[in-house]
């Protein structure tokens, strides 16, 4: 292990079991985990990439299904293109919540017959994919698995889309909270004490005022079938969670140089903190600052240009001006990320890609700049 | 869907997306993370208060000490719980998911007792935080109390409601929410305040979301994507809004002349150079695969940003993009 002041995203790439990437929507996630997953895989690990709701793009880049019910490999040629050789591997899972919520229905259900039960529900059909926090909870859930089976090196886990770069944690949370056996029990029929009997009967009247007497009926009988599963469920998110706390893990912060971003990483390291997870650092996407080094246009610079071209130059220069001055921003940025992440965790910047970067050779760019950074 | 202009003799010459947005009663402003959602959001507030609308800006909350960018527009950390004043002329309010449930609760259970009881326990409160599609619809219910809102006098509390809808996932469970659980739930309380809902939001003439994009190949293919799916949610769509559209200096010309000589130096300014072509290449594909109107707001500096986008907004077709193939409509 290196010591705590030279934490490398390099390093994490060739060492631990899980990196979690989480971040706002629209940062360029998706992309860092699959280049994350390259690097690795380049690196000689064998390596899974697991995703909600990709880009088509992605998929096609990488050269697998959306929404496949188990992870599939990368295509032999890809991966040959992309410099992976066995024993070293890239697989890719784009999950279905809905799948993934079924499956996890079969597996906690004692019979087969109590899963067909709940799948054939009424209120399951259609609902299961709405449950507060189930694509979180589906997305912990088979990372929690597959690193547990050790078919893999190393798995990088793309959060959902959010708001808020926590979501991810909190999500699975709410759902722990309302399995917990005390909540769900006071929404079931009552065999022991008068006061529980007495409680039991307020909340049954209540649930028919507010859902109509039919409904409120086949939501208790629903919620009766599930109370098994949910108590399953509630080790789970624990035993997870503490998973998630190990030295094996990751957390990566993903963000882009839009002005909210400081504010933003400052709230997710001081909730990684408060959750006891293992933040390991900041990777800013579509930085600019790399411009620094670019050649100031001019007649010097750009040689032969043609006289109808000559009047552009001064419009390129005010153009010049502005691209240096974001680059400037963004190193300022980067530096003072570097200062927030502190001596347990790092800051790196990703240039910003061209348009629809998400073919191989733009990735296997980032990922190379993520190993050796 | 798209003809809802027509009813409000809002179609003509000279008549911009905006103005059919001024006219509806709620607007959803959605579109993928990162695309400037809330500053066109503020930005419309803006116009709606220049042009003596009463307007309520939204955003949905979980947690009322989440970070907002919203707010941020406004000069405040967050949006307040209740409808305030936040800069004058307009209102803002989160929509908090725990304090529709309240409401609903309160409106439904008559019996003051049964309604305390209701709130104070806790089984109940955190089956609302996590059961099935709950959160949507205390959201929902939220909404509907300041859509039926009246002052004193009787006119309307708000007569339009904005909101800064969050990522498109969650747009859709939104506006999908009524018909999923119409067909779970199709009578009683629930099914009544589900159908005033649709009463407004399933009205092309009430209301209509907007999508913001920026003439980028993914956000575009996004944009699409939400589109088709918005639409399969039966919410009406009132347009695209091409937030950060480039500005290009160059004629063309000096286009011609200049091209090879950046391609192979690579200067500082070559990135300005090649975006307005590529964004010109992205709103022609946008172009061709809606037929909604699509409303260009061009690049700008980012101090006194929301002001500019709201004039931008008000020139509607006068947006300054004079080699643009995208039309403005």
């Amino acid at each position: 292990m290196n010591s705590p002041d030279t934490i490398r995203i390099g390093d994490l790439i060739r060492t631990r079991k899980v990196i979690v990437c989480c971040g706002a929507g629209g940062v360029g996630k998706t992309t860092t985990a699959a280049a994350l997953s390259l690097a690795a895989a380049r690196a000689g690990r064998r390596v899974l990439v697991l995703t909600i709701d990709p880009s088509k793009r992605l998929a096609e880049t990488l050269g697998v299904s959306r929404n496949p019910p188990t992870p599939v490999a990368v295509p032999a040629d890809r991966q040959a293109a992309a410099g992976i050789s066995a024993p070293a591997s890239l697989d890719a899972w784009m999950l279905d919540p809905k799948l993934v919520a079924d499956e996890s229905v079969r597996r906690l259900t004692k019979t087969p017959e109590d899963a067909q039960r709940v799948l054939g529900n009424r209120i399951y059909q259609q609902v299961s994919a709405m449950v507060a926090g189930m694509h979180e909870y589906t997305a912990m859930e088979a990372l929690h698995r597959l690193v547990i089976e050790g078919r893999y090196d190393l798995v990088v886990l793309d959060t959902p889309p959010s708001r808020h770069a926590l979501d991810f944690l909190e999500a699975p949370k709410r759902l722990a909270g309302l399995v917990e056996g005390r909540a769900i029990q006071a929404f079931l029929p009552k065999r022991d004490s008068l006061v529980a009997r007495a409680a039991s009967k307020v909340i049954e009247k209540i649930l028919s005022a507010v859902f109509g007497e039919e409904f409120a009926q086949e939501l208790v009988s629903f919620m009766m079938t599930f109370s098994g599963i949910f108590s399953a469920l509630n080790v789970d998110v624990n035993t997870m969670r503490n998973f998630l706390s190990g030295p094996d893990v990751a957390f990566l912060l993903v963000t882009s140089p839009a002005p909210s971003t400081l504010a933003e990483a400052h709230f997710f390291q001081d909730k990684t903190k408060e959750l006891g997870l293992p933040f390991k650092g900041f990777v800013l996407n579509r930085s600019r600052a790399r411009n620094t080094s670019k050649r100031w246009p001019d007649g010097e610079s750009l040689d032969q240009v043609p006289p109808e071209g000559l009047s552009g130059i001064a419009k390129l220069q005010a153009l010049a001006h502005t691209e240096l001055e974001a680059a400037r921003r963004d190193l300022t940025l980067l530096t003072e990320l570097q200062q927030r992440a502190g001596s347990n965790a790092t800051a790196m910047a990703v240039p910003e890609l061209p348009q629809g970067a998400d073919d191989m050779v733009t990735l296997i760019t980032v990922a190379d700049a993520l190993a050796a950074a | 869907m798209v003809r809802d202009v027509r009813r409000h003799r809002a179609t003509g010459p000279g008549v911009t997306p905006l103005d059919a947005l001024l006219k509806k009663r709620v607007v959803l402003i959605t579109g993928k993370g990162g695309v400037g959602r809330s500053s066109v959001t503020a930005a419309a507030a803006t116009v709606a208060q220049r042009r003596g609308v009463r307007v309520l800006v939204c955003e949905i909350g979980d947690d009322p000490a989440d970070y907002s960018p919203l707010a941020r527009h406004f000069g405040r950390e967050r949006l307040p719980l209740a409808p305030q004043i936040i800069t004058p002329g307009i209102q803002g309010a989160l929509l908090l998911a725990r304090s529709g449930q309240e409401l609903f609760l309160k409106s439904v259970l008559r019996s003051g007792t049964l309604a305390r009881a209701a709130l104070s326990s806790d089984a109940l409160r955190r089956l609302l935080s996590a059961g099935p599609s709950f959160k949507e619809m205390g959201v929902f219910f939220q909404l509907l109390t300041y859509l039926r809102a009246r002052r004193d006098d009787g006119q309307l509390a708000y007569q339009l409601i904005l909101i800064d809808m969050p990522a498109t996932g969650h747009t859709l469970s939104l506006t999908g929410l009524p018909e999923l659980l119409l067909r779970l739930v199709p009578r009683g309380p629930i099914a009544a305040a589900l159908r005033e809902g649709q009463s407004y939001l399933n009205d092309p003439a009430l209301a209509s979301a907007y999508v913001v994009a920026i003439a980028e190949t993914l956000p575009v293919s996004e944009c699409l994507e939400l589109l088709d799916g918005l639409k399969k949610t039966a919410m009406p769509t009132g347009g695209v809004l091409m937030n950060r559209v480039p500005v290009d200096p160059f004629s063309a010309s000096e286009r011609a002349a200049l091209e090879e000589v950046i391609a192979r130096v690579n200067p500082l300014g070559g990135e300005g150079f090649l975006k307005p072509v590529l964004a010109r290449r992205e709103i022609a594909r946008l172009r061709a695969n809606t037929e909604l109107p699509i409303t260009l707001i061009p690049e700008l500096p980012h101090a006194g940003l929301m002001g500019s986008i709201a004039d931008a907004l008000i020139k509607g077709e006068k947006v300054p993009m004079p080699q643009a193939q995208g039309r403005v409509a």
